[in-house]
């Protein structure tokens, strides 16, 4: 399953953990999980008395036969005990019946713990491993369990059939059986661990070559590409060649199984022989004689068989399972091998390891870099006293005094003001929906940050729009507004909270849909904690633009079958749901690139004429932009920030951006700056010209926020903090 | 065909271990033969002790018979497992070596995961074909020397155990028509489970952004009731199963007990003679064992078939040549290629001239793709030939061939270990300067400098978009280098910017290599120095972009009706 460890700091290896410290985690959690099942255990235990009772009948009731019957000159008297062993036989069998019941309240409460543990874990971490967690490792669990308890009560309870068997016909018989049955038995548990760890050894080999074919098969074109299949075929066989050891190493070893069998099971044989005469001048009849050969080959060398091969496998496969499915307990830390499909949502581990309070790569410098605790944030608080009136823009704002770079006045483009947002109650209603000061973040201590020193504000009723190349940060930056991520340094408030606190404040549609399999009420209403009227799902559906599909899967109440969606019609839901939420902050990241621009437009412009609403969107599309009040263009290094015309007109990426989808149609209009300010963000992008140096601002290379003073709720927005 | 492969595969496979087959033949047979001994010499035993006469010689043999036992199961036990391993590692070596050679071609008839299957599994089950077939005639031996030897020391005693036979059968099987409804139950109620799950981490981002995760897990867990119950039902009906067949064997062994306890009664037997008799009931019993062992060997042998399949593909051949010195001219005649009955390439004549860009565009299902992989030598024509500097290409080397043509494709698969490792694959000795150097141009640096451990971070722990991917893939074709350099849509997850600054490089990158380009956008065909424009497996146009453009259907190939549509910024 999930490969080896590696993100954040220096985690070990999955297939390096110390084993002795696991194993000792796993013995401790088995011994409290039988613990609480004592009654069960004494349930299985008084249904496998009844096997005791057949065992005891198998060489006893044949040894009577033959000394009081057969011997004896009185058949009916024989086949009178024999028909007692055969009854023996059957009610054994009704306990073995029993037994499975018994065991299968053990097995399936195992089983139920570890999928309820896979599950939350999966859901937790977003680990696609956790797939083949639930579907096979649980399984192997389940049957490696059953098989050893099975194996190990059977043994138990014959062997002590077969002692009281062999008391009863005679105590001498126990002596000359017992010693060696006893030193098989230790043997066994001596040899127990060494050849545990042979077989996780193989076990392990063998999964890493699982793993390594799960690689090269899918990329056979690649290789074939790359002249590669020497290398590749080398590496693979060294791979088989140390599974091949460890499974010899194993064959080898299983030699100790052979060795015990022999002594505590085949040895008693020869000695019941060769102690005949001293028994039978002791007293010991022919029956017994014969009962007790009974009860050494026919329930003793079976049974310890049975444990010896079932023990030895079983246990420690089983110890190996459990320890890979109680990893992510709430204890130990998560595993930084997410498989999650978005970029942003893979790297919380490694996230956490540069959380707060670690270095920053950036020189730390007390003006421009303000610790993660050096709260209020400027900008912040600029904006909120600036903006007096609810909801009000602000013009004409001044500029920061720190921030001379700004330009001030507004500009001829402004957009027209929008329609103020509808009252809301919310108690933080006059704190800046969304709020980012000084933030950085990057995905690992040595890594170059992905977003570095980013001031942002945005009031309540906002609309802005992120632009820039693919992998530039966008979806990190989505998720920090989230909560998802943590940066490394900065603050990020919603609504005035911290960010952690305000998870009903905003939603974040991501690209990938999430629809699950339900009705399509519950689907709509899941951001809300009581069930959504009826009346507003269908209108929200009409705003924007789900009606038609409703209409086809019968209405709200209508069963959601998501593979049998289109992706589109997935995102429609998803944007429907957020829509119906109570959440003031709407972050949508590329949440409707499978939509075709008319839908596009549609579910954007609902959203931003949502009363009260707040609308962050990473744009797929120009068009997207362009509906947009205000402009963030990411570019790795700077970040430009402005209406559309503003950064046709003033950022050569955006304009690159924007010509790759249209001919530039408002800033040709304009006239060009003939030249730009020194101090303004340049963010030509050419080959080379990333990280040469040639920043505008030497000491603050990234993420400076350009602010034109256009906009209608002007300065606050940028600034340097 | 197949059986032919399938048996030389299987024949080979026990020939690689032929001496430790024999030997275990002989031993298995050997500890088959003392375990049918054993009874009889221990009722021997037992009647010359009962009878007080000299015994010592008998005991002995025992002591010696049970030695000898104990020491072929040893033996047996190193062998079959030692057999197993070695068969199964041949195997896989085997076919790894064939399946690498057969390249992309075998991925594309069996398909990835079925690859892994045949490789992990069906080896493994294979391989225990050669240790189960020397042990055969042992565990034949037991139940027919059981029998038999029933029948010597009384033919009734044989009448018994075999008229109680056929109920043990009859039992057995309505066991496994039970429980396999069952089962089918409870996979399904756990594949709602599951899939209930897949959807959840698929939809990670928004579970965990609207924090509902302990929600999620409470609805996805909501079927574990009814799991529960299916499993115990499973337990039920198995434990039913278990407890008739349990029942069965030690009853037919103690018919034949007390058959052998009447005999005895009329002096036809003696003590040591019911005791042995009652062993090899047990012993004939054992044909359970033996049904199992043949089914083991169905399935082994099943497996050797589905191995089989695979070395039926043929690896293509290499020929002897070097390339002459030369700027990397492409020629295309006549190539036609089909694949699943349809004629995916229908007589392609192409030249891409030396140090030129060509690009390649055309509806999708035009055969672009397939074109790609035939320039590249990665799917040979069904008819014509392709020709690299005036050579052929089948008639080159493997390494000649691979080291002038490298290949970046639409979703690369990344393979070695770190970033570094997998921008330089294939490479003998990459210089770190060579592989940053390739990415730049690739436009990945930046994100690889942002990634937890920079080039050093293992690909499975890069976080990686679409377009990150190709930027690696990207990366690694530009570090290979080569005369010849083949991009199969391997731009088309990158934004327009991005896009642009690739083209850009590659298109002026010098005249050390020819470039062949899928293309889906207008503005990369637009930047290459010829267009072919690829329709229904043959070449429409070859030409510039500017020309080309002014036709309607070649418009239409970009989908380029409002520029609104067009994809957009990331």
């Amino acid at each position: 399953m999930t490969g080896p460890a590696g993100g954040g700091t220096g985690a070990p290896a999955v297939g390096a953990e110390v084993p002795s410290a696991g194993a000792e985690g796993v013995s401790r959690l088995g011994v409290r999980f039988l613990r609480e099942r004592w009654r069960v255990l004494v349930r299985l235990g008084g249904w496998s008395v009844l096997e005791t009772g057949q065992t005891f009948l198998t060489g006893y009731a044949p040894a009577r036969a033959l000394d009081d019957g057969f011997l004896a000159g009185r058949p009916e008297t024989g086949l009178a005990w024999l028909g007692v062993a055969g009854l023996g036989v059957v009610v054994g069998a009704y306990g073995t019946a029993r037994v499975y019941a018994a065991v299968a309240a053990l097995v399936e409460a195992l089983r139920d713990r570890l999928v309820a543990r896979v599950v939350s874990r999966g859901v937790r971490e977003a680990d696609r491993g956790a797939l083949s967690g639930l579907t096979q490792q649980v399984e192997i669990a389940r049957d490696t369990f059953a098989g050893l308890v099975m194996v190990s009560r059977s043994f138990l309870f014959t062997s002590v059939g077969a002692l009281i068997g062999l008391f009863s016909l005679d105590p001498l018989l126990l002596l000359v059986v017992g010693p060696p049955l006893l030193a098989g038995v230790a043997l066994f548990a001596a040899t127990l661990r060494p050849l545990a760890r042979r077989q996780e050894a193989f076990l392990v080999a063998d999964e890493a070559l699982a793993d390594d074919l799960g690689t090269v098969c899918p990329g056979l074109r690649d290789i074939t590409a790359a002249g590669a299949e020497q290398r590749t075929a080398a590496d693979t066989g060294r791979r088989i060649d140390a599974e091949l050891r460890t499974a010899r190493s194993l064959a080898h070893w299983s030699v100790l199984r052979v060795v015990s069998l022999a002594v505590g099971g085949q040895l008693p044989i020869v000695l019941l022989l060769a102690a005949a005469p001293w028994l039978l001048a002791h007293g010991v009849t022919t029956g017994a004689l014969v009962g007790a050969l009974t009860y050494v080959t026919q329930s003793l060398l079976p049974a310890l068989r049975n444990l010896v091969h079932g023990l030895g496998t079983s246990g420690s496969r089983l110890v190996v399972v459990l320890r890979r499915l109680v990893r992510g307990s709430p204890a130990g830390n998560g595993p930084e091998d997410h498989r999650a499909p978005s970029p942003a949502g893979r790297h919380e581990a490694g996230a956490q390891d540069a959380g707060r309070g670690t270095g920053p790569a950036v020189p730390p410098s007390p003006e421009t870099d303000p610790g993660p605790d050096h709260t209020p944030c400027p900008a912040a608080a600029r904006e909120a006293d600036g903006r007096g009136r609810e909801g009000a823009p602000v013009a004409g704002t001044t500029p920061s005094p720190r921030n001379p770079r700004h330009r001030s006045a507004p500009g001829p483009d402004s957009p027209a003001p929008r329609p103020a947002p509808k009252t809301s109650t919310d108690p933080a209603d006059n704190a800046p929906v969304l709020s980012l000061c000084s933030v950085t973040f990057a995905y690992g201590p040595s890594a170059a940050p992905v977003i570095d020193g980013l001031d942002l504000t945005l009031p309540p009723g906002a609309h802005l729009a992120v632009v820039g190349p693919s992998g530039i940060g966008k979806s990190t930056l989505t998720a920090l507004a989230a909560g998802l991520l943590e940066p490394r340094a900065g603050t990020v408030r919603v609504c005035g909270l911290p960010v952690a606190e305000a998870g009903t404040r905003r939603v974040l549609i991501p690209q990938e849909a999430y629809v699950f399999t339900g009705t399509l009420a519950e689907n709509l209403g899941y951001l809300r904690p009581e069930p959504v009227p009826e009346a507003e799902l269908l209108a929200a559906a009409e705003t924007v633009g789900l009606a038609p599909l409703l209409e086809t899967l019968g209405g709200p109440a209508g069963r959601v079958d998501p593979a049998a969606l289109s992706a589109g019609e997935r995102q429609l839901i998803a944007l429907t749901r957020a829509f119906v939420s109570y959440a003031p902050l709407v972050l949508l990241d590329e949440a409707t690139c499978h939509l075709d621009p008319a839908a596009e437009e549609r579910a954007e412009r609902a959203f931003a004429a949502r009363p009260g609403g707040t609308l962050v969107v990473v744009a797929h599309r120009i068009s997207s932009a362009r509906r947009a009040d205000r402009v963030l263009v990411m570019d790795g290094h700077r970040t430009a920030y402005g209406t559309h015309d503003r950064l046709l007109r003033d950022s050569a990426l955006y304009r690159d951006l924007v010509g790759g989808w249209a001919p530039v149609p408002s800033g040709r209009s304009e006239p060009a700056l003939a030249l730009r300010d020194a101090d303004r963000v340049d963010t030509v992008a050419g080959p080379g010209l990333a990280g040469d140096g040639r920043h505008v601002v030497a000491h603050r290379p990234v993420g400076q926020v350009q602010a034109p003073g256009d906009l209608r709720d002007g300065g606050p927005l940028g600034g340097q903090g | 065909m197949t059986t032919c492969a399938e048996d030389d595969l299987a024949a080979s496979a026990a020939r690689h271990s032929i001496l430790h087959c024999v030997v275990l033949c002989l031993a298995s047979t050997a500890a088959t033969g003392a375990g049918l001994l054993l009874p009889a010499a221990l009722g021997r035993a037992l009647d010359l002790l009962l009878a007080h006469d000299p015994a010592t010689r008998w005991v002995l043999y025992c002591a010696g018979l049970v030695l000898l036992l104990a020491l072929l199961d040893a033996c047996q036990t190193v062998l079959s497992g030692a057999v197993d391993a070695r068969t199964t590692a041949w195997l896989r070596r085997r076919l790894t070596g064939h399946v690498l050679d057969v390249g992309p071609r075998a991925a594309a008839r069996f398909g990835p995961g079925d690859l892994v299957a045949r490789l992990v599994g069906n080896a493994a089950q294979a391989g225990t074909a050669p240790a189960a077939r020397a042990t055969l005639v042992a565990a034949l031996a037991g139940p027919v020397g059981g029998v038999v030897a029933l029948c010597l020391i009384d033919p009734w005693l044989a009448v018994v155990f075999l008229a109680g036979a056929p109920v043990l059968a009859l039992l057995l099987r309505t066991l496994s028509r039970d429980t396999s409804q069952c089962v089918a139950h409870y996979q399904e109620v756990q594949g709602r489970i599951a899939s209930a799950l897949a959807e959840a981490v698929a939809g990670h981002r928004t579970v965990a952004a609207a924090g509902t995760t302990d929600r999620e897990t409470a609805r996805i867990l909501r079927p574990l009731p009814e799991l529960s119950r299916a499993g115990h039902r499973m337990w039920q009906v198995q434990g039913r199963a278990a407890g008739q067949a349990m029942a069965v064997a030690p009853l037919l062994q103690l018919a034949v007990v007390a058959v052998a306890g009447v005999l005895l009664t009329r002096h036809r037997l003696s003590v040591g003679e019911v005791l042995a008799a009652w062993r090899y009931a047990v012993l004939a019993a054992g044909v359970g064992v033996l049904v199992g062992q043949l089914a083991g060997l169905a399935r082994a042998r099943a497996a050797a078939g589905r191995l089989g399949e695979v070395l039926t593909e043929p690896a293509p051949a290499y020929g002897r040549r070097r390339l002459p010195p030369g700027p990397g001219r492409l020629e295309l005649r006549g190539v036609t290629a089909r694949r699943g009955g349809r004629t995916v390439l229908d007589g392609v004549d192409l030249v891409v001239p030396g140090g030129t860009t060509l690009a390649v565009v055309g509806r999708s299902g035009a055969g672009k793709s397939l074109l790609a992989a035939v320039a590249g030598r990665l799917a040979d024509p069904d008819a014509g030939e392709v020709l690299l500097d005036g050579v052929p290409l089948p008639e080159l080397t493997h390494d000649a061939l691979r080291h002038a043509v490298g290949h970046a494709f639409e979703r690369p698969s990344l393979l070695a270990g770190t970033v570094e490792d997998t921008i330089g694959f294939g490479l003998p000795s990459p210089s770190p300067a060579r592989i940053r150097e390739a990415a730049r141009t690739a436009r990945a640096d930046d994100f690889v400098r942002r990634l937890p451990h920079g080039y050093a971070t293992p690909c499975a722990d890069a976080p990686r978009s679409g377009g990150e991917s190709q930027r690696l893939g990207l990366a690694r074709a530009f570090a290979h280098g080569g005369r010849l350099l083949i991009l199969d849509d391997a731009l088309s997850s990158l934004d327009t910017v991005t896009e642009a600054h690739i083209t850009k490089a590659l298109v002026t990158g010098g005249p050390g290599s020819t470039r062949l380009l899928i293309a889906h956008r207008a503005a990369t065909a637009a930047k290459a120095d010829a267009v072919a424009w690829l329709d229904g497996g043959r070449v429409r146009a070859v030409g510039p972009h500017q020309e080309l453009c002014r036709e309607a259907g070649y418009r239409a190939v970009f989908g380029e009706l409002a520029p609104e549509a067009e994809e957009g910024a990331s």
